[in-house]
């Protein structure tokens, strides 16, 4: 079988993986300086775990769209196991995102929510890949759930940048901080923390990377499984009937 | 479209006209679609103040929204709900004699399909609205003025996007095992921009606006690149959501 190959491909991934988010745990805790008070002070550290999360949750939702158009036009498993562990994972990143921004909120906001343009335009994407979830649980044959999760895979994507553009609109009197159009806006990182930053996203991606391949394979385990448990209900029905004819005759 | 010529429009005509004569004859998604868009709207005047009115409009408290902007909300929040209810039975009849078979039989390009249960989708939820707004208008004392024609474009560009993602979903919904609950989990965060627009717009008709700003406009900009994007989207995935 061609598992233990991968499995030392995947071990090798998870170590490196690992690796980063040990190297970036040191440089977020302490070769990061302190931001002033006005962005939290120590709590802005949380700024490296919240951004990099919601690069990988976007990344996720862009192999969920791909994968979905790949596996409408090929009708190849795999790509519909892709989109589905990919959609599993950018829900849960994007989670992440909706709970860290909040502890970070309340303290220097004064509020744990506002409406303003990008918390709700996130707060709309993660309901949306909520829903693609829920359709593949809630179909009992997993090919046609495959297909109706692409469909929303699809959509959900292209919504993206209609719902950002509109709700940005929607607020645009709310003060925000760095816009993405000027991300460095006295946003006051020096080196070390443009380090930590970056080793952060690169630990996050890798993260990501080892589990969407963990979550995929154990998708195609599940298959196997699948096929291995219809073999022995078939082969215990031909007994049955084996069986059945042996009585008859007797 | 793919199909193209007379043979692909007269076929999905038919299919039109075949849903609307089963609605006159079984009457049984229209009339429930309005009397539910009425209770709802109903129920709404509760939640406002004593008079929500704004033919005698009370006086919000500072930093409270308008009151034009939540009876705009009101309304289009009303015709969402009223909307999703009735197209989760896009695929009803269909359904229940296993005729989705006889349906996937019809030589026709599958956007044919679409259109053919969109198309019955729009006429409902513009019927619906015809009895609403006036009703809303009537209720909350709104006056529009010479807008009613402004209004009934707004309403119009609204209903177009709202029906292509409101029947492309449904289409899933219908092979789930709990399809009316799975409809507005799906499209609601979807229609949020066409939401967000058709408040807007609504909100400043109500407020006596004649739509003169630029700014404004801008949101009939995005009304209409929603319709042009899910109506292609519908014609193009909705092959993958029948078998």
């Amino acid at each position: 079988m061609e598992f233990s190959d991968s499995g030392r491909r995947l071990g090798w991934l998870g170590a490196a993986a690992w690796t980063a988010v040990s190297i970036s745990l040191v440089l977020i805790f302490f070769v990061a300086r302190t931001a002033q008070s006005a962005m939290g002070g120590e709590l802005q550290r949380i700024f490296y775990f919240h951004v990099p999360a919601a690069w990988v949750a976007y990344l996720a939702f862009a192999i969920v769209f791909m994968s979905s158009i790949a596996y409408l036009r090929t009708n190849d498993r795999r790509w519909d196991i892709l989109a589905n562990s990919s959609a599993e994972l950018g829900v849960v990143f994007l989670a992440l995102v909706l709970i860290t921004g909040p502890i970070w909120a309340h303290p220097v906001w004064g509020t744990w929510w506002q409406w303003d343009a990008r918390l709700t335009s996130t707060l709309v994407t993660w309901l949306t890949y909520v829903g693609y979830l829920f359709i593949r649980n809630l179909t009992t044959d997993r090919r046609r759930g495959g297909r109706l999760a692409a469909v929303v895979g699809i959509i959900g994507l292209v919504n993206i940048p209609i719902v950002h553009f509109s709700v940005y609109w929607w607020r645009t009197l709310h003060p925000t901080g760095p816009t993405p159009a000027n991300p460095t806006a006295n946003s006051g990182l020096g080196t070390p923390e443009l380090a930590a930053f970056f080793t952060s996203l690169a630990a996050f991606t890798l993260l990501f990377a080892w589990l969407l391949a963990m979550r995929a394979r154990l998708g195609r385990l599940e298959d196997r499984a699948d096929e291995l448990e219809m073999g022995v209900v078939s082969g215990r029905r031909r007994e049955a009937v084996v069986r059945a004819r042996q009585v008859v005759t007797t | 479209m793919r199909a193209g010529g007379p043979g692909f429009v007269g076929k999905t005509w038919a299919l039109v006209v075949k849903d609307v004569k089963l609605e006159l004859r079984a009457r049984d998604t229209l009339p429930p679609m309005v009397a539910f868009a009425g209770a709802v709207a109903v129920l709404l005047a509760f939640s406002i103040p004593s008079s929500g009115n704004l033919s005698a409009p009370v006086r919000i408290v500072a930093g409270s929204a308008p009151l034009t902007d939540v009876l705009a909300g009101f309304l289009w929040v009303t015709v969402l709900f009223a909307g999703l209810i009735g197209f989760a039975r896009t695929f009803e009849v269909e359904r229940e004699e296993a005729a989705i078979d006889s349906l996937l039989m019809a030589p026709l390009d599958r956007s044919g399909l679409f259109f053919g249960k969109a198309i019955p989708n729009l006429l409902f939820i513009v019927l619906v609205e015809a009895i609403l707004i006036p009703l809303f208008a009537i209720l909350f004392g709104i006056d529009l003025g010479g807008s009613w024609a402004v209004l009934a474009s707004v309403a119009l560009l609204a209903d177009l996007g709202f029906v292509a993602v409101g029947t492309l979903f449904s289409a899933l919904a219908a092979q789930t095992s709990s399809r009316e609950l799975i409809l507005p989990i799906l499209a609601l965060p979807v229609l949020v921009p066409v939401f967000i627009a058709a408040v807007v717009l609504t909100s400043d008709l109500f407020a006596g606006s004649s739509l003169d700003e630029v700014a404004r406009r801008g949101w009939f900009a995005i009304l209409v690149a929603f319709d042009v994007i899910f109506i292609t989207a519908g014609a193009l995935l909705f092959e993958f959501t029948v078998e």
